[in-house]
């Protein structure tokens, strides 16, 4: 029985697949690094997680000259955090596709918990939407945001029903917010309740989202 | 007159704001805290010391991302669990040779080698479970939590831990049957 | 595979919420081949005295733990930048300007590609290149130009729309995030600096 157990997975990862990974990490990383790699993209994608974080994190530590055992225990660390993340994606009831793992992961990298995250699934926000909402939310929270005011924006912009590449923008308003003094928090609650409120009203007199001047430059 | 023995947050602000040596306090603290539970999830109370040293070096890490530092070792159980999650399925043969590790041991125990017989025997038939399968069934009856402690802590609910556990002692008794 | 399974009741002994004697006689053999399974379950505690050491040792040469990239900026400390405070104000407007300027409309489809201009400021460097997803975290693939005596080392690259992590190296050896940019643990005692496109 553990016979057969063992190759179903080696099946449902193609040859082709295979090779490709192989190709990737090639004189990237050391023959362990890339045979536990090779293992852990088997299991990984038998579970529909995304194989690319686990070959990224392995190049990432061989090119900056990091001991093989520490790389291999930070793809291990990564293949985790891709299970934890798919899990509070189905929690959320969402119909998990690679990349939106891939982006829940590194919102959990960056410090979101797994209720963050499920919280977020929970907005009932479509896969795609879902997958910039956790870009962005693991984005504020390396800026410093913390988690409650963080999920709070990001919950109303997903509820609010405006294209995903509103979300992009979200970073950049909330560091505007930052340089005029507030801190991180408070720029990210400042943000909700304005979006709320456009929500609830429409958007306030003669602001149409114009495209942004570049400022003068700067006389070092 | 004694004085109070120092909260946990008062100690992570420390570490925090400079002071790291200040940190030793947390890992005397609570070293031995959740060592049974990694040695029964991981096999042998060498594995266990790994993760154990591991997860406090990954909680230094990441200190300041623990939002309640007065809850420091909740947070540090998950991030221990984390890293006993993230053992990938071992080989028979070295579970088993760990196993046999804790039985050199374990003759010391009372009721003597066949006590400790069946202690291997059910500690390597536990490394035949689901990780999340073999965790509810040390934190019932290894720890000795009951199914609402263990759903508040693993943020669950009390069915679906039951019936994780309940396959647990089908697969137990499956394992113990073929191996014995 | 039910010859394996526990019946229900028995299950139910397992659990603690019934005793044996509750069990009818047909079941007894079962309920006790149950608890002689309990009972072969080990609790001894466990002691781990040597981590403590260890641990410390670990964590003496690792840096300590911080989060906010806005204290970076404010007291650099791991870099031999010397940003001096009056480059500071334009070094940021110019990071932060160019991302919003070249910004690409809101509706950017996945699989689009959006013009980016890295800067970093470092007059002591004498060489700075930038390493992340985008290039394989090759330190040497995509170096960074310096203009004049001000030390502003520049790059421009198109990337797809997506998420990015990236650093620079400084002088080949010395790995920066972005002062400029939001940053997250890279698993390996350093941060990475993040770009979401």
């Amino acid at each position: 029985m553990i016979a057969t157990l063992l190759v179903i997975p080696l099946t449902l990862l193609g040859m082709q697949q295979q090779d490709s990974i192989a190709a990737r990490l090639a004189g990237r990383v050391t023959p362990d690094v890339a045979t536990l790699v090779q293992q852990l993209s088997v299991a990984a994608s038998a579970r529909g997680l995304p194989v690319d974080p686990l070959i990224q994190k392995a190049i990432e530590g061989s090119a900056k000259g990091v001991p093989a055992e520490r790389v291999a225990t930070a793809v291990r660390w990564v293949a985790m955090q891709l299970d934890t993340a798919a899990a509070a994606l189905r929690e959320g009831g969402v119909v998990t596709d690679t990349l939106v793992i891939a982006a829940g992961e590194f919102a959990i990298s960056a410090g979101l918990s797994n209720h963050d995250i499920t919280a977020l699934a929970r907005t009932g926000a479509s896969v795609a939407a879902l997958t910039v909402g956790l870009r962005v939310a693991g984005t504020l929270a390396a800026m410093g945001v913390p988690s409650a005011e963080n999920i709070g924006l990001i919950s109303t912009k997903l509820r609010s029903g405006r294209p995903p590449g509103d979300l992009l923008l979200v970073p950049a308003d909330v560091q505007s917010e930052i340089a005029r003094g507030v801190t991180p928090a408070q720029a990210a609650a400042g943000l909700e309740r304005a979006a709320a409120a456009q929500a609830r009203h429409g958007p306030p007199p003669g602001r149409d989202n114009p495209p942004p001047h570049p400022p003068a430059p700067p006389h070092p | 007159m004694r004085p109070e023995p120092e909260a946990d947050g008062e100690i992570v602000r420390a570490v925090l704001a400079g002071d790291r040596e200040r940190y030793a306090q947390l890992v005397e603290r609570y070293r031995d805290r959740y060592a049974r539970y990694a040695a029964r999830m991981l096999g042998s109370a060498d594995a266990a010391e790994d993760a154990v040293q591991d997860a406090f070096v990954r909680a230094f890490d990441q200190l300041s991302q623990c939002k309640e530092p007065d809850k420091f070792v909740g947070w540090f159980f998950l991030i221990l669990r984390n890293r006993c999650f993230a053992e990938r399925r071992r080989s028979r043969t070295e579970t088993s040779l760990e196993a046999a590790e804790t039985v050199a041991a374990a003759d010391r125990t009372e009721g003597g080698a066949e006590t400790a017989e069946r202690r291997r025997a059910l500690q390597l038939a536990l490394m035949a479970l689901t990780p999340d399968q073999r965790e509810v069934f040390v934190l019932k009856h290894v720890e000795g939590l009951s199914y609402g402690e263990i759903a508040e802590r693993l943020s669950t609910s009390v069915p679906s831990l039951k019936m994780r556990m309940h396959r647990a002692y089908d697969k137990l008794r499956e394992q113990l049957r073929e191996h014995t | 595979m039910s010859e394996h399974e526990f019946h229900p009741l028995v299950k139910q002994l397992l659990d603690g919420d019934i005793t044996l004697a509750a069990l009818p006689p047909e079941l007894r053999a079962e309920g006790q081949e149950a608890l002689r399974l309990l009972a072969a379950v080990d609790r001894t505690p466990v002691q781990l005295l040597a981590i403590s050491q260890h641990v410390m040792q670990k964590i003496a040469v690792r840096p300590l733990p911080e989060r906010s990239v806005w204290r970076r900026v404010v007291a650099p400390r791991e870099v031999r930048l010397r940003i001096r405070p009056w480059l500071l104000a334009p070094a940021l407007a110019i990071a932060a300007a160019l991302i919003l300027f070249l910004r690409p409309a809101p509706t950017a489809a996945p699989g689009s590609l959006i013009t980016v201009r890295f800067v970093l400021v470092a007059p002591d460097a004498h060489e700075v290149s930038l390493a992340g997803t985008f290039n394989r975290w090759d330190a040497h693939a995509t170096p960074l130009v310096r203009s004049g005596p001000t030390g502003v080392w520049t790059a421009t690259l198109t990337l797809a729309a997506g998420q990015h992590q990236y650093a620079f190296v400084v002088d080949g050896v010395r790995w920066v995030p972005d002062p400029g940019a939001p940053a997250v643990d890279d698993g390996f005692g350093r941060r990475n600096s993040v770009l979401t496109l």
